[in-house]
């Protein structure tokens, strides 16, 4: 085992934990904000898929330049979630965490089958765009272009997050965390923060889903993959922390390719689940977390 | 008087078969129609009722098939297929086994592509005393685990490596370029596991040494790391046994990382479907598979070219392998029902056991049809295919080759 294998081992992995860490960001957001765990979060990642394969397909457009655009699309269908399904299951009077559950459980589902049904289960992929599948040859080390693109672009969006955590409407969304029912009593429409908040975490997965479809392949099933190691990034780096986002993504994505190097590949999960118990265990709260 | 009765007695007979001819024969069909394998088994669905339009039409089909309106040994009888999504889960794949037979009362079930799914089926089968046939279920153990009531007509995994492994001899012998060694690299469940060790051992006996073997979790997000390791062991000859996904990440991470194994031979599944070939476009070329099926042996397989218009008018694409399976699947079982002339299922599997059917009465490029005593057709002989320019072709062997094979071991 040479050190140039583990370095190219390494960069796949830490390439690979950008694109979790930025899936887990938009399901941390909502979490935080509001105390939902969005089952569907793997769906919206592959909505934001499908709307840029169909974008593609349509226009041409590269997926890269799409990002703005498919970032809209989806904190359109977020706010209509909030609106739509979310505020109504918040609002019953009785059994209120099953009901948010089954609600975000059911839209997954509901999300999954009508894709399939417009789709077919075929699995896509974006040919011919910018960046796709080429590769560059640097200091002995193969980078694949769109996944180094994608995660310069992820990078970004997670500056993108933390500016807008400093903005009036980010201090909003941290007051409306901490206490939903005094910040009504300051004049903020805690209704119309989590929409917005609904609609920032459904446009950074968007974003995630965007750069993903410039090289994985695109069917409605492609959620479920990246879902569960969401969940997994967003306990580990803490409930609604960005930057515990970020590391723990990048963590799961680094240990994962490690054990796969030097354990079994298929033990790769074990890897990092036992990441995850050992972080448990010592700090429960996660990396970053402070709730 | 006794001319009367006679009559009268013929009669009461027409009548009984116009009766029994209005009863459909129902056979149970599980398939992934939702969930990760689910354009598989979609496509399954489209294969299965296109060849019960056949056998109960009256198509103008050679061989075996469309004699004319439904069983004619049955009065007429049609077949009528109900479908059951096991969503590739084994336990699913089990309860709705259960159901077709206690609920829907099927005669038979037939199934179920994922290997691990046809496991729990056809252990449901033997206890009800149902006839299981496996159209396209490929690992080698289903058949030897002393059941009485599955019968294969798609040949296993160990039969299609033992051509695999003809081929890379031939291969040696033809170019002078040998294969010395090979890595396996393959999923986690029951398919990709018994593929693997049979290959594993079939290398040993050839002299061929295993210098790479990656046991990898089956729809993983991300096969980096095991495309690097595969890099790293550097053998003449790759042999991968996985399903679609993990078939697109393995061909993307390869190019991702600049490498080009001497020769790719895949263990049909995700490499034969054409959503492969969709997805990875030009990276696929070059890539070898075993198949049971091959698309344009046209001229010895006249049923092939009707078969496949009926098919692709509907699917919207040309048969594949696993389609094709499934075809002869129910016409294997359409055929014993048919002879069995009863829809008993000890008849159905009686006249299973004695299934002759010769390979040109088929849309396969097989020998023929015909059960050991485990169930397993014997005569099912595979054939390997190549993709070039996107489109898969046959190379090997020799008399059924369409284009010649390129090699690239040095």
């Amino acid at each position: 085992m040479t050190f140039h294998v583990v370095a190219q081992v390494a960069l796949s992995g830490l390439l690979m934990g950008l694109i979790y860490a930025l899936v887990a960001a938009g399901l941390s957001l909502i979490f935080g904000l509001m105390d939902v765990v969005n089952f569907a979060h793997g769906e919206l990642l592959m909505v934001a898929m499908f709307a840029t394969f169909v974008i593609f397909q349509a226009t041409g457009l590269d997926p890269l330049l799409q990002l703005p655009l498919v970032a809209i699309l989806l904190f359109g269908l977020g706010v209509a979630i909030y609106r739509g399904l979310i505020a109504r299951a918040l609002s019953v009077q009785f059994n209120r965490g099953m009901v948010q559950i089954f609600v975000t459980f059911g839209l997954a589902i509901f999300l999954r089958g009508a894709v399939q049904f417009v789709f077919g289960g075929d699995f896509r992929s974006i040919s011919g765009s910018l960046l796709g599948d080429r590769t560059l040859h640097l200091f002995g080390l193969f980078v694949p272009l769109p996944q180094m693109a994608a995660g310069i672009a992820s990078l970004i969006a997670f500056a993108g997050l933390l500016l807008i955590s400093r903005t009036e409407f980010g201090k909003a969304l941290e007051a409306t965390r901490e206490d939903r029912d005094a910040v009504a009593l300051i004049g903020i429409d805690r209704n119309k923060i989590f929409a917005l908040g609904w609609g920032l975490g459904a446009a950074t997965v968007g974003v995630a889903g965007a750069l993903l479809a410039g090289f994985y392949y695109i069917s409605p099933n492609v959620g479920a993959n990246f879902a569960l190691i969401a969940y997994v990034t967003v306990a580990l780096g803490g409930f609604g922390s960005l930057l515990g986002a970020l590391v723990a993504g990048l963590l799961i994505g680094l240990v994962e390719a490690m054990t796969a190097l030097f354990l079994e590949p298929s033990l790769k999960q074990v890897g990092v689940y036992a990441v995850y118990l050992l972080v448990l265990m010592l700090r429960p709260r996660g990396l970053f977390g402070t709730i | 008087m006794i001319r009367l009765v006679l009559l009268a007695a013929s009669a009461l007979l027409f009548a009984a078969s116009a009766a029994q001819a209005a009863d459909d024969v129902l056979i149970g069909a599980i398939y992934p129609l939702t969930g990760g394998g689910s354009q598989a088994g979609l496509d399954a669905k489209t294969a299965l009722t296109v060849e019960a339009d056949v056998i109960n039409g009256n198509h103008n089909i050679p061989g075996l098939l469309g004699k004319g309106g439904g069983l004619p040994h049955m009065g007429g009888a049609k077949i009528k297929i109900i479908f059951a999504d096991h969503q590739g889960d084994p336990q699913k794949a089990r309860a709705e086994a259960e159901r077709l037979i206690t609920q829907e009362h099927v005669v038979a079930i037939i199934g179920s592509y994922q290997s691990s799914t046809a496991a729990t089926i056809s252990q449901v089968t033997d206890r009800y005393e149902i006839p299981y046939l496996s159209a396209d279920n490929s690992s080698p153990t289903l058949t030897r685990r002393g059941l009485k009531w599955i019968f294969r007509t798609t040949p296993h995994d160990e039969m299609f490596s033992e051509v695999m492994f003809q081929f890379i001899k031939d291969m040696g012998i033809k170019t002078g370029h040998p294969a010395k060694s090979v890595s396996v690299i393959y999923e986690d469940t029951l398919f990709g596991s018994d593929s693997s060790a049979v290959q594993k051992k079939l290398a040993e006996a050839a002299g061929i040494k295993v210098v790479g073997d990656i046991r990898y979790r089956a729809s993983s997000p991300s096969l980096s790391t095991e495309v690097q390791r595969l890099q790293a062991a550097n053998a003449d000859v790759v042999l991968p046994s996985s399903y679609t996904s993990d078939a697109i990440l393995m061909v993307k991470g390869m190019n991702d990382l600049g490498y080009k194994p001497g020769a790719i031979i895949a263990q049909d599944a995700g490499f034969l479907e054409p959503n492969f070939l969709n997805a990875v476009g030009p990276l696929a070329d070059g890539v070898l598979s075993r198949s049971s099926f091959s698309l344009d042996a046209t001229a010895s397989r006249p049923v092939i070219a009707p078969l496949n218009a009926l098919y692709s008018s509907l699917a919207g694409r040309p048969l594949s392998d696993a389609a094709a399976r499934e075809i002869v699947g129910l016409q294997v079982l359409a055929d014993a029902i048919d002879r069995a002339g009863s829809t008993k299922p000890e008849d159905i599997r009686k006249a299973l056991i004695a299934t002759n059917i010769p390979g040109d009465q088929t849309l396969m490029p097989w020998k023929g049809i015909k059960f050991d005593e485990t169930g397993q057709n014997i005569l099912g002989t595979p054939v390997i295919m190549q993709v070039k320019d996107g489109v898969y072709h046959t190379v090997w062997p020799d008399d059924v080759a369409t284009v010649k094979p390129v090699w690239n071991v040095k």
